[in-house]
């Protein structure tokens, strides 16, 4: 018996080089996330960015750091001069993958789905865009009329990912939007097709040769996303060959194991991912400023920063990422002083009770963050209670401020490069409770933060930004620790690779076998 | 007529039990305090969006007309949609089937390879080195963790000596589905590369499952053989001279193996529920990586959908084993 799994192995590798890596013209990239649905208008979320960048367009494009806006479905617009306007122009030679050219018709017929949808990115348009509001003034002309003007709307267009609405009109069931088809179906311009699809184990992308933008000189012909869950097995696969690139935001220790493989490159950015502590600014003691800056004074920066997270990443002293512009950059940061929280624990004035910090279950560094806050809490008397859960249960408490937790760590990642993103969503009223799950409502913060929202003037909006920042920081609104940097592992067989913190370098055009 | 009646009986349970079943499961996966409607709305959503989408999707109607959708939508094998995904539950659930079933299948049959023969070798050499040496070794396999000798098996026969792929089911995706099992569709298509990808892929997932099942075999061969040794029968066979193979092999084992028949019943079922860590640590794609995936996304639809295909298996599983009972021991019947 014992000959037996041997005796199979031989067999079986006879037959197959199923052990060994894959071929230099093509990228196989392992994700800790599924590829369940290559709808680009259902899904909005980071993890499965790979789908709508490589087999869908958008009206304009992110890429590189700092993330730059170029023009890609769209060449230009121009905006009403009361901001509520936006007429963008078209190319003229972008063909879908089956041939047919798009139209503005096309585009219009997208955005009337994405909100009646009302998932995925809809949710950054809903606020600013009715149905009904997008119009095609010509075939190379779309124009779209704002509930309110919207700084950020030129931001968010890189989300409207265009369909070819004919194929798609001919799939529809029961007026489904091609729902049902469009789960494992392809009908956009994007540079891959779609080649083989199985939602329990990822894609393969076909390199569309016709891309409207050409292709350079070395490229990929087939890409591969296969989800794989276990961290380690994808570390090892990546030094075994078996990969060529994995997503970028491992553990530390992970890290360090891959640049001892002789096969692994890890390119380094500092990216645009913020690690704070939101806090329930709504709820004693949390509603006096003494305690929050009590809080704010008792987390361990740099044993988290440097200890735990082995310098890693890099200390972000507010909320708008270090790398962003808005940012102030005379701001020095909250420090490690416990001196300094008891005496402004001392100056609150109502009782102070036991906290409940809520950490996302299977994310060690929001329970080693909470853990370390809780030591230094505990040698100020203060009683902090850690309860963790998968984050879909987190974020649903978060958003209801009947059942928000005091405090949580989590990170706010780029949906669109704009301070908007950040102290906007997070500290402005106008997101209450959704997106500023703290409460926090100061009139001050919001006038600033609605002004630069309206305003067209660049320098304006910086100063705005700039000042917003200041006083939330002032306030204590939140304990804000790290901009995340980017590792991105990759095969010394590849390269070319564009990171962007909006695509997370899932953007595969631009990549291409090492000379 | 004794052998129908019990069959109508055991299924007719089925009725009251499955009942009962997706009862417990709706209330159990309804406690977790998510708001199904937030997450289907995504992070972004206002407070109008999600209520309008919950209105929608008759999140906001009472859990007791809740449920009676649900069974309802389950009596015609609709078990909704992902919250997550927005795909067919039961879809998802039977195109991962086939992968789970593979594996369980495989290491079932491994695990009876090893398991009776070396539970009858240990019970016939009772108490000598070998047998101390095999009762060692079904401890330890029912003691270790399989996460953990997954990934050592990983360590040694990928990374290391590089025999064996890491993980996944097929290297890219699998031959032309027919039946969804790649070892039986190669050889239905005659895809020999896809059948040596298929074996040499399900290998290390495979002996990772069996080996704590093969432990419970042997235990439990061991315990039957040792029973039925000492038999009159046995004693007779010897005094009439048959060779000492043939009494234990045939005429000893066949006895000795009705309980271990129902142990290998139930077996099945655990393997199948607990594929869930092994898939997991090996990327297959099966039901055990879909609940993970669920539990991690809190898809209450998704993880009922797979919680009730387990309690179905089962049920259906002890039926059979209830049936086989009534052939292999007629007494049952009395």
């Amino acid at each position: 018996m014992r000959g037996l799994p041997l005796a199979l192995v031989a067999a079986a590798l006879a037959f197959t080089g199923a052990a060994g890596p894959a071929a230099a013209d093509r990228y196989v990239h392992a994700n800790n996330s599924a590829y369940d649905t290559l709808d680009p208008h259902v899904v909005g979320d980071v993890a499965r960015v790979a789908t709508r960048l490589n087999f869908y367009d958008g009206l304009y494009r992110w890429v590189d750091n700092p993330p730059q806006l170029i023009p890609w479905l769209a060449t230009s617009h121009t905006v009403s001069d009361d901001g509520l306007v936006w007429t963008f122009s078209l190319r003229d030679d972008v063909p879908f993958h089956d041939g047919s050219l798009m139209t503005a018709e096309d585009v219009v017929w997208s955005v009337e789905r994405m909100l009646a949808l009302k998932r995925g990115a809809s949710t950054l348009f809903l606020p600013v865009l009715d149905p009904g509001a997008t119009k095609a003034l010509d075939d190379t002309t779309v124009e779209f009329t704002l509930k309110t003007p919207s700084a950020i709307f030129g931001s968010i267009v890189s989300d409207i990912y265009v369909m070819n609405s004919d194929l798609v009109k001919e799939n529809e069931v029961d007026g489904d939007w091609g729902q049902a088809w469009l789960t494992d179906h392809v009908a956009g311009s994007g540079s891959y097709m779609l080649d083989r699809y199985d939602p329990a184990v990822g894609f393969i992308g076909e390199r569309f040769e016709d891309h409207f933008a050409g292709w350079g000189e070395s490229y990929y012909d087939e890409i591969e996303f296969r989800t794989v869950l276990e961290t380690n097995t994808r570390v090892q696969g990546l030094m075994r060959g078996d990969y060529q690139g994995l997503d970028g935001y491992l553990a530390p220790d992970q890290i360090a194991r891959l640049r001892d493989s002789d096969n692994v490159q890890i390119i380094e950015q500092e990216s645009m991912r913020v690690f704070h502590f939101a806090m329930n600014n709504r709820r004693p003691p949390f509603d006096d400023v003494n305690f929050r800056k009590a809080m704010a004074h008792a987390f361990d920066y740099e044993g988290f920063i440097g200890s735990i997270l082995q310098d890693s990443v890099v200390r972000n002293p507010t909320i708008i990422p270090n790398n962003m512009w808005g940012a102030p950059k005379d701001v020095e940061g909250y420090t490690f002083d416990l001196e300094k929280a008891k005496e402004y624990l001392d100056k609150v004035e109502g009782p102070i009770r036991t906290i409940h910090i809520g950490t996302l279950a299977g994310f060690s560094e929001t329970e080693q963050a909470a853990s370390l806050l809780q030591n230094a809490l505990a040698k100020i008397g203060v009683t902090a209670e850690i309860e963790s859960a998968p984050w879909p249960v987190v974020n649903s408490r978060m958003q209801d401020p009947e059942q928000m937790y005091d405090m949580v760590p989590y990170w706010k990642s780029t949906y669109y490069a704009d301070p908007n993103n950040w102290i906007g969503e997070l500290y402005g009223a106008r997101y209450i409770p959704t997106r500023n799950v703290s409460g926090y409502d100061n009139p001050e913060v919001n006038a600033r933060l609605e002004k630069a929202l309206v305003s067209t003037d660049q320098a304006e909006r910086q100063t705005l930004y700039e000042e917003a920042a200041r006083i939330v920081y002032d306030d204590a609104a939140g304990i804000w620790i790290y901009n995340t940097k980017w590792y991105g592992p990759y095969s010394t067989e590849a390269a070319g690779i564009r990171f962007s913190p909006v695509g997370n370098a899932q953007d595969m055009r631009w990549a291409h076998p090492a000379d | 007529m004794r052998r129908i009646e019990i069959i109508l009986s055991r299924l007719l349970w089925l009725i009251p039990t499955l009942v009962g079943l997706v009862v417990v499961v709706f209330f159990i996966a309804n406690v977790v305090p998510t708001d199904p409607a937030r997450i289907i709305a995504g992070e972004n959503a206002t407070t109008e969006q999600v209520e309008a989408l919950r209105a929608e999707l008759g999140f906001d109607r009472p859990l007791w007309e809740q449920l009676g959708i649900y069974v309802r939508d389950l009596a015609t094998g609709n078990m909704g949609r992902s919250l997550y995904t927005q795909r067919p539950i039961a879809d998802d659930l039977a195109h991962r089937l086939p992968a789970t079933l593979e594996l369980t299948f495989a290491a079932i049959i491994i695990a009876i390879g090893l398991g009776i023969p070396l539970g009858v070798v240990s019970a016939v050499k009772r108490n000598s080195l070998t047998d101390q040496v095999l009762r060692v070794l079904s401890v330890s396999g029912l003691a270790i963790a399989s996460f953990w000798l997954a990934m050592e098996l990983q360590m040694l026969f990928s990374t290391r000596w590089g025999l064996t792929p890491l993980n996944g089911r097929i290297s890219g995706f699998g031959p032309d589905e027919i039946t969804g099992f790649f070892v039986l569709d190669s050889l239905l298509t005659w895809d020999m590369e896809s059948l040596g990808g298929a074996l040499l892929h399900l290998l290390l997932p495979a002996v990772t499952l069996a080996l704590p099942a093969a432990a419970t075999i042997l235990r439990f061969t061991r315990a039957g053989v040792l029973e039925v040794i000492n038999s009159n029968f046995v004693l007779y066979e010897t005094a009439m001279g048959l060779p000492r193979g043939l009494i234990i092999w045939k005429y000893v084992l066949r006895n000795a193996l009705i309980s271990t028949v129902t142990q290998i019943g139930l077996i099945f079922g655990v393997l199948f529920s607990g594929a869930v860590v092994v898939e997991a640590v090996f990327d297959w794609p099966g039901l055990g990586t879909y609940a993970v995936q669920s539990i991690l996304q809190s898809d209450n639809k998704a993880i009922l959908g797979f919680t009730i295909l387990v309690g179905v298996v089962f049920i259906v599983v002890n039926l059979i084993v209830d049936i086989l009972h009534t052939f292999i021991d007629p007494r049952t019947l009395k």
